[in-house]
């Protein structure tokens, strides 16, 4: 029973507590509050339920309050006590044989009290360590420096982009990029005696005359290739390095063509290339920078384009105005309506929304002999389309989730059974009439990535609505729980899936969760496991999409979900701007980010959570414009 | 007529699909730190994974006795090669806490560290290097590549379970703490890195170009680390420790260029009948490498088998990680049934996802069995290749129904160049996954400043008695 009640504090929207303080004199006003409510509140229950484990005497499982009491802005405690929320909101903690227990009613407050310490972290940007261009950066930025095939870069392994990206650097990559580098040259550069590519004429200019300063001329070359390629301007140390390695070639008997090329391949495997470095050193003893223009243009470039800075944005970073609010709005907004913004999808979007997996999940082909390759792609370019066209015409977030048009080709139009009216492999706009269509809730790639290989999983989809469109968290099912439709085989067989799921809600500790995740999947239960629809399940019996969300609010088919949902626009658009920052700034969100994303909803909210908004509200914060360097 | 192998290793790539032409190869000796006139076969340590564990009852051999005449059904598939196998009970894994609720993120993650991620940096890699690479930093200087990690499965999955970082859900190979290897999913790539061939396209790796153009490569790199070292006296600490890693890397790769050139003056030199083969005259051929064109995962895996054991035969590597499958979500369609593996091994011992846990595992071995049993065929000095082999395969959970891991299951096939005592089932060795890493990488050779992990001892009943 009371597990019950307190997850359901758990799944509250995310709600602030307050409006956030808009200026810094307010944000102190808050901080005196909280700490005096700190003082009044938490110590007294840290040391009537926590302190006798969790003290310097006795640390277990490494959690140390006595400290944490002391210093409650300190960063390094903000995980110790987000843990310690969930522990005793879930009633883990204090133990079962402790001497006293906290009641319902204290369990609630310490959290939302612990909530406030936010307000408590002191302004940090987070750093912005070097960060190595990832695999579709790579490519790109190979594309736009010299013209090649960004698949070039394909043999590098694949990996977790944005929040989560490892930005490391093992001997296996440093091999391939020497190998590409090679590649790479082979196919822009002319060999020995043969005419200069147009590509060569361009990085290398003509050759010099006889009788001129063939080493200077080398060198301007190094200058020129170098600002392009590490997307500032070189340092003179830099540009001497790569002389040397002219100079090099040239004792080793190369051409003077080639040993510009051997300096083109040094560049294409140095880390000025590789990663993104700032443009001269912090001042002494400074612990808080903005980033330079230069690297703020390479920031801005790749995450919306995953690509080097076009002219225009080098040459605002060259004037040293790019910084500037008006100017970087602009430049979002130009960047976002340029053919090249699609990466923001192929990048974010798609994993945002799931659609990564599409290509390669299985399903079970017997049942689903539809689900081929074109297919696949359809599902895929259907979501990287709507998200665009959100995007492009600047639509609120709630678009997302409540829409009355979607794209489609004549692969995907039988599964919306509109396959009469759309013809073609190309993939167009088309107006549903259909209310129970439009938007994500409703899109074939999202049912069929959150479903198994041979059915639907109203759990997975609850889940992945209340995560990836609410932006709640949903802890785990507990250890050694067994699959409730398993207990009974025979028992189970005849029922529906949704009456099967609701077997959840015959034991306590799976309905606390359970009654808030179930209904949102079975609310999408008319959609199969590939997103077309359907009346009956795979049992017969006929699907009953009704079902309850938290405070009362009823609903009996998709179209009424999606409407509840498309409600809750606020958390919709906090998610998505939470998401798409810890994308930005490559990290995960802590600690003063909090602060910072409170400051950007209201932006966003007046304007109507806009789409470009919000990503505007995101490149002009204050962790994506400045880095903590100590 | 002078070189029958580069004859043999030609007629091997038939079929790949590209037009491959060979470099001049290196010879097939094996570099030795210290020059001996009987050359050894060196020893060579290899890692494969299959995520989730396996049932146990199905596993374990019923009695030491039994054990190579009535194998349990898990071990059926290995066949005459179980005597060259060495099974052991009573392995723990890592205990997970404080992470009880991420036994899918640390099931791989501690599999060769034998220790768990920064409880206090959950979001950024941080746990310890593993044992495949603490073997690499040993022996690696000695091989054109200091160690092969393959995958068959892109490793990108996301999620956060217990907000540690992505990266421990499907790595399981770490250079330093914080530095996860990536490991190669491409048979095709795999082949081009491990012999460097010259294609149609163009590329070119470091190993198919001319000894002129590796030395100028790694005297261009010597530049690009001096201009490097500039930069990295011009940054705050912290992306200092980053751009460490790209010095190390770099540094890798010239190593590895220099292993090159001077194979490639020692073939020079053989050729000229100046100096003589390591090799025996009797030592096989390279095995040949066919590139399935279709989906099936035996094939892929057994592909990613043969690659393993040809670098190995070539020695051009003497370590390798295998991850057979990454824990998020591979079926197997060709065993009849394409609901996923972790959703079948949450089975609450109804019969048939039992059944199905069992042919998963079944294969997986099998796959396994494919790769020793092809060492076991390879004459190498006096004996096979395997029998200077160590290749541990195993699982980071016990039991995926619940979780467990007091019992890991492990395989370890080879004689380890002599110091393992195969054949045998010891039915409770009383010791933990980091001793027994420890006690592998001791029969390697590997000399370990301290314990791997949570270990606090060797297990010598494995050991072979001198």
């Amino acid at each position: 029973m009371t597990a019950m009640v307190l997850l359901a504090v758990a799944m509250v929207p995310t709600a602030t507590c307050g409006a956030a303080p808009a200026n810094d004199a307010e944000l102190a006003a808050r901080q005196t509050e909280v700490k005096k409510a700190f003082r009044e509140q938490v110590t007294p229950f840290v040391k009537s339920y926590c302190i006798s484990c969790h003290s310097n005497r006795k640390s277990k499982a490494g959690v140390n309050f006595e400290s944490a009491l002391k210093y409650p802005g300190d960063a390094g405690f903000a995980k110790h006590w987000k843990q310690a929320v969930t522990n005793v909101k879930v009633h883990d903690m204090p133990p079962e044989d402790a001497d006293r227990q906290p009641t319902d009613d204290e369990r609630g407050r310490f959290a939302e009290w612990i909530a406030q310490l936010k307000y408590l972290s002191p302004p940090d940007p987070g750093r912005f360590t070097l960060r190595r261009l990832n695999r579709m950066e790579y490519g790109n930025t190979l594309h736009d420096f010299l013209g090649v095939d960004p698949a070039v870069s394909r043999e590098m392994p694949e990996e977790v982009l944005g929040e989560g990206f490892l930005n490391t650097f093992s001997p296996l990559q440093s091999e391939q990029y020497l190998r590409i580098a090679n590649t790479v040259l082979e196919r822009v550069l002319a060999p020995d005696g043969a005419p200069p590519t147009a590509v060569q004429q361009r990085l290398f200019g003509e050759p010099p005359a006889p009788g001129s300063d063939a080493r200077e001329a080398a060198r301007k070359v190094a200058r020129s290739l170098a600002r392009a390629a590490y997307r500032r301007p070189p340092s003179e140390t830099e540009v001497d390095v790569l002389v040397a390695v002219f100079d090099l070639g040239r004792e080793n008997q190369l051409s003077h063509a080639a040993a510009l090329g051997l300096m083109l391949k040094s560049i294409l495997v140095s880390p000025q290339f590789l990663y993104i470095t700032p443009a001269g050193e912090p001042a002494p003893g400074s612990r808080i920078v903005p980033v330079d223009d230069h690297q703020l243009a390479s920031r801005l470039s790749y995450l919306v384009w995953a690509t080097m800075p076009d002219a225009e944005l080098s040459a605002l970073a060259d004037s040293g105005t790019l910084h500037e609010p008006a100017m970087l709005q602009a430049q979002v907004k130009r960047l976002l309506l340029d053919g090249r913004s699609r990466a923001l999808f192929d990048g974010f979007g798609a994993q945002w929304l799931g659609l990564g997996e599409i290509e390669g999940k299985t399903f079970d082909a017997a049942k689903f002999p539809m689900m081929t390759a074109a297919m696949r792609t359809a599902m895929y370019d259907e979501a990287r389309l709507f998200f665009d066209s959100i995007v492009r015409d600047n639509r609120s977030v709630v678009g997302f989730v409540d829409s009355d048009y979607t794209f489609l080709n004549a692969t995907l139009a039988p599964l919306y059974g509109l396959e009469k009216t759309v013809t073609g492999s190309a993939m167009r706009r088309v107006a549903l009439a259909d209310a129970n269509r439009g938007g994500i809730l409703g899109m074939p790639g999202i049912l069929a990535t959150t479903s198994f290989p041979t059915r639907t999983s109203p759990v997975k989809r609850g889940v992945w609505v209340l995560e990836q469109v609410l932006g709640e968290h949903v802890p785990p099912p507990p250890p050694n729980v067994p699959a409730l439709e398993d207990r009974n085989e025979a028992k189970v067989a005849t029922l529906t899936l949704r009456q099967r799921t609701e077997l959840h809600r015959t034991d306590a500790v799976c309905a606390s969760c359970h009654r808030v995740l179930d209904p949102i999947g079975f609310g999408l239960e008319n959609f199969d496991a590939i997103g077309r629809w359907r009346d009956t399940d795979d049992s017969g019996g006929s699907i009953d999409a009704s079902g309850e969300l938290p405070g009362g609010k009823h609903f009996s088919a998709p179209k009424e979900l999606k409407v509840l949902i498309a409600a809750r626009q606020a958390d919709v658009a906090r998610n998505l701007t939470e998401k798409l920052l810890a994308y930005a700034l490559c990290r995960q969100l802590e600690g003063y980010d909090e602060i910072v994303v409170d400051r950007l909803m209201e932006t966003i909210a007046k304007d109507g959570y806009r789409m470009q908004t919000l990503i505007t509200a995101i490149v002009t914060s204050y962790p994506f414009t400045q880095r903590r360097i100590q | 007529m002078s070189s029958p192998h580069l004859i043999s290793r030609r007629a091997c790539l038939k079929g790949i699909g590209v037009a491959l032409s060979l470099p001049l190869f290196d010879s097939m000796g094996w570099a030795e730190p210290e020059k001996k006139k009987a050359a050894k076969p060196p020893v060579r340590l290899g890692f494969m994974y299959m995520p989730h564990g396996v049932i146990m009852d199905q596993f374990w051999p019923a009695s030491p006795e039994t054990f190579l005449t009535a194998p349990p059904p898990a071990l059926a598939s290995l066949g005459p090669v179980l005597s060259q196998c060495l099974l052991m009970k009573g392995i723990s894994g890592v205990p997970i806490s404080p992470f009880n609720g991420a036994p899918h993120a640390l099931e791989l993650s501690t599999w060769l560290t034998a220790r768990l991620p920064d409880a206090d940096r959950r979001s950024q890699i941080n746990i310890a290097i593993s044992a495949d690479q603490i073997a690499a930093n040993y022996v690696g200087h000695l091989t054109s590549l200091p160690s092969l990690e393959l995958a068959t499965m892109p490793q990108t999955h996301k999620e956060n379970q217990e907000g540690l970082n992505e990266g421990y859900y499907s790595h399981c190979s770490y250079r330093s703490a914080t530095q996860a290897v990536p490991a190669e999913t491409n048979p095709r790539s795999v082949l081009k890195r491990l012999f460097g061939m010259r294609d149609q396209t163009g590329g070119v790796g470091s190993s198919g170009q001319t000894t002129q153009a590796n030395a100028l490569d790694r005297k261009m790199l010597d530049l690009v680390l001096g201009g490097a070292k500039d930069l990295r006296r011009t940054l705050p600490r912290d992306d200092q420790h980053k751009l460490d890693e790209y010095l190390d890397s770099v540094r890798s790769v010239e190593r590895r260029i220099a292993a090159i050139e001077s194979r490639q003056k020692e073939a020079a030199l053989e050729k000229a009948g100046v100096s003589a083969s390591k090799r025996h005259a009797a030592d096989s051929p390279p095995i040949e490498i066919k590139i399935p064109l279709g989906d099936k995962r035996s094939e892929y895996m057994q592909v990613m088998c043969d690659l393993n054991v040809l670098a190995f035969q070539t020695d051009t590597t003497r370590v390798s990680t295998y991850i057979g499958s990454t824990p998020n979500g591979v079926s197997y369609p060709e065993l009849g049934f394409s609901d996923t593996h972790h959703s079948n091994t949450h089975h609450n011992h109804e019969a048939e996802k039992v059944r199905k846990v069992a042919a998963i595992t079944a294969f997986n071995i099998e796959q396994f069995g494919y790769m020793i049993k092809r060492m076991q065929g390879i004459r190498e000095g006096d004996g096979t290749l395997l029998d200077n082999c160590i290749m541990m395969w195993g699982s980071g959970l016990e039991d995926g129904n619940k979780h467990k891991r007091e019992n890991l299951p492990f395989i370890v096939a080879g004689r380890g160049g002599g110091t393992l005592n195969t054949g045998r089932f010891l039915t409770n060795v009383r010791g933990n996954q980091g001793d027994l890493l420890t006690t592998l990488l001791g029969c390697a050779g590997v000399p370990l400043d301290r314990p791997i992990g949570i270990a606090t001892k060797e297990i010598t009943a494995m050991r072979a008695t001198a």
